[in-house]
């Protein structure tokens, strides 16, 4: 899988590139506006994180480009910029995703698995992992013929962790996923917990293998 | 409400017509000082003429007194009559009844009376003349004047209506350029240029303080958007080290504890810049967009959002929701308004406790059980209740005032029956 990074900030960049490589993904970086102009035009990518205010030139413009050329590269606006107006016109523009400077690694892990997932896959949305089987479409597990049911946070905290294997994630990271700008608010995540056992619990019961890991005191891994 | 113009007419009317009032008696005074004048002349004419006359005649005695009776007879209004002796002329105005035509009532008589010597004896000649009488001169008088007012304030009106078109056209304009003007579509405003110095000016200083504003406003919108990039980057780097940090193989309990608490002072950091910037973009009104909000779903639908942390405290909602509540406001707006609320009553809620949301068709009331009142007069303010170990970025009900100003609502905070109260009143 091949990722395009348009950052003009290179610290963001490399931690981003750092953080993925870990994953099936290949990296490739474009700091600048014509430089991210010309891999559009050379290469093909299965997904491209875009940041909107790039030395010499608009990242919206870029988007324009590329939607001009109708390929499949999912498109993820990374942007400092969060204000409802931003988002509608990156969305309406033809991003897949908008998300706002600063979050966390592993939720840009995500949303990345989350977009290749729906533009490579629109058929068969179906990921496989051991006896494990998850639709991502009908929003149905099943572990071989049995089905597990989850509530929808369990659901999206199980995607979550599908799109970080085999990495740690903080409880932090997890809450901030689940309940957005509210985590913050409050001191406690212990909430995350219960999901988290709950997830575990249902999988365990239901014959599957003991993917997830707690790590440390603060942390869990989608192991394999 | 008057315009400007006909209030200074109104000023113009009232003084002229005060002149005209005056007018009436100096006219009448006039009039019957130049009557009475005239009266005088001709009665002294006519009783030179009478004596001049008679004394040419050069009668008899006897002659003359036949005469003087004819005459007594023929003119029994100017009466010529022996006298004792000659006097000084003397003259009188008076009113009586003409006893020969009786139905004209009574009459106003202008007479002199003269002596005279006739064939050696003294003679009193009176005469009289009918003159205009005082009421019906007046009348005449009034009746003139008052058309002539009458004229005059047609003519005021008309003049005042073509002067106020043409000389406030350029005020009308002007004004109807600011009327039109919104800050958050600043259009070009351009005024009429006119040859009238005051609205020339008025109009250049207008231009100045509108142009003034739109480049504060870009700059200040400018800054609100320099300023979340310029301090998202860095907090983003610091974010992304502490993730890629936690990917270490090497990584102890201890550690892992350590970059958490980073992560949750930074996430602090974060919240607070994000609602500094969201005041800023509050008073900035860089919010215009409006909707009709139902307000028990907006509710029922943060509450859902908030499920997790409720049920972390075991905390009871209950709802007391009037069902079809709308209110007009930006949703964004009044989401974050209710979301502060309600986040601010969870976290200061003990375990096991209820929060109360109550929703009248004018009012919002959000309660929560409490030992002790809170000071009202810092609760709104910026960093107010601000501690430093507290997740709360000290912003929360600073944004609820500054929202609830935009749209002229009253936040309010009481203190009753153990509990604290917030309410939002819009109406």
């Amino acid at each position: 899988m091949k990722v395009l990074i348009i950052e003009d900030e290179l610290q963001l960049a490399q931690s981003i590139i750092s953080y993925l490589s870990g994953q099936s993904y290949s990296c490739e970086h474009a700091g600048n506006y014509d430089h991210a102009l010309d891999k559009i035009h050379l290469h093909e990518y299965d997904c491209i994180l875009l940041d909107l205010m790039l030395p010499g030139g608009d990242g919206l413009q870029l988007l324009e480009a590329l939607k001009k050329r109708n390929q499949h590269e999912g498109v993820i606006i990374i942007s400092a910029k969060d204000s409802m107006d931003d988002k509608i016109k990156g969305l309406q523009t033809g991003a897949d995703d908008y998300l706002s400077k600063p979050f966390h690694l592993p939720e840009l892990a995500a949303r990345i698995y989350s977009v290749i997932r729906r533009r490579k896959f629109q058929n068969n949305n179906i990921i496989q992992q051991g006896t494990l089987q998850i639709d991502l479409l009908a929003k149905t597990v099943h572990v071989g013929d049995v089905p597990v049911l989850l509530t929808k946070k369990e659901f999206d905290l199980l995607v979550y962790f599908l799109g970080n294997k085999n990495r740690v994630i903080s409880k932090n990271a997890l809450a901030e996923h689940l309940s957005g700008d509210m985590a913050g608010m409050l001191d406690s995540h212990s909430f995350v917990y219960a999901h988290i056992k709950n997830l575990k619990r249902k999988l365990t019961e239901a014959g599957a293998g003991n993917y997830l890991k707690t790590i440390y005191a603060t942390g869990y891994k989608w192991e394999i | 409400m008057s315009k400007l113009l006909n209030r200074s007419m109104k000023a113009f009317v009232l003084y002229a017509g005060i002149v005209f009032a005056c007018s009436i008696p100096v006219y009448y005074a006039i009039v019957d000082l130049i009557w009475q004048h005239e009266l005088k002349e001709h009665n002294h004419i006519v009783s030179e003429t009478i004596k001049q006359n008679l004394q040419a005649l050069s009668l008899s005695d006897t002659a003359l007194t036949e005469s003087v009776l004819l005459w007594n007879k023929l003119r029994p209004e100017n009466q010529l009559q022996l006298a004792t002796a000659l006097q000084p002329d003397s003259t009188y105005n008076l009113y009586r009844k003409n006893k020969y035509i009786p139905s004209k009532g009574y009459d106003r008589f202008q007479g002199l009376v003269t002596y005279f010597l006739l064939n050696n004896q003294p003679y009193r000649l009176t005469l009289e003349t009918n003159m205009e009488e005082t009421h019906e001169t007046i009348v005449a008088i009034a009746v003139v004047t008052f058309t002539f007012f009458l004229i005059l304030l047609v003519g005021f009106i008309f003049i005042n209506r073509k002067i106020s078109e043409k000389l406030w056209r350029p005020f009308y304009q002007s004004l109807r350029q600011i009327q039109t003007f919104d800050l958050h579509k600043p259009n070009d405003i351009r005024f009429a240029p006119t040859d009238i110095e005051e609205f020339t000016l008025l109009n250049h200083q207008l231009d100045k303080l509108i142009t003034g504003n739109i480049a504060i406003y870009k700059q200040q919108k400018e800054f609100t958007q320099n300023a979340s990039h310029e301090l998202q980057t860095p907090l983003s780097i610091v974010k992304f080290k502490l993730d890629l940090l936690y990917q270490s193989k090497t990584i102890s309990d201890e550690q892992s504890e350590l970059i958490d608490q980073a992560h949750q002072a930074l996430a602090k950091v974060t919240r607070i810049n994000k609602n500094l910037l969201l005041l800023a973009r509050i008073e900035n009104s860089q919010f215009p967009e409006t909707a009709i909000i139902d307000l028990p779903d907006l509710i029922a639908d943060q509450l859902l959002q908030l499920e997790d942390f409720l049920q972390e405290k075991s905390l009871q909602v209950v709802q007391q929701l009037t069902p079809g509540v709308k209110i007009t406001g930006n949703q964004l707006l009044v989401e974050i308004l209710l979301t502060n609320l309600l986040i601010n009553a969870i976290r200061h809620s003990a375990a096991h406790q209820t929060i109360t949301v109550k929703l009248t068709p004018h009012s919002l009331e959000i309660s929560n059980p409490g030992a002790t009142a809170l000071q009202e007069s810092i609760l709104f303010r910026r960093f107010g209740t601000f501690s430093s170990n507290a997740s709360g970025t000290g912003l929360g009900l600073a944004i609820v005032h500054q929202i609830c100003s935009v749209y002229g609502w009253q936040e309010c905070y009481h203190f009753e029956n153990d509990l604290h109260i917030f309410s939002i009143r819009w109406a």
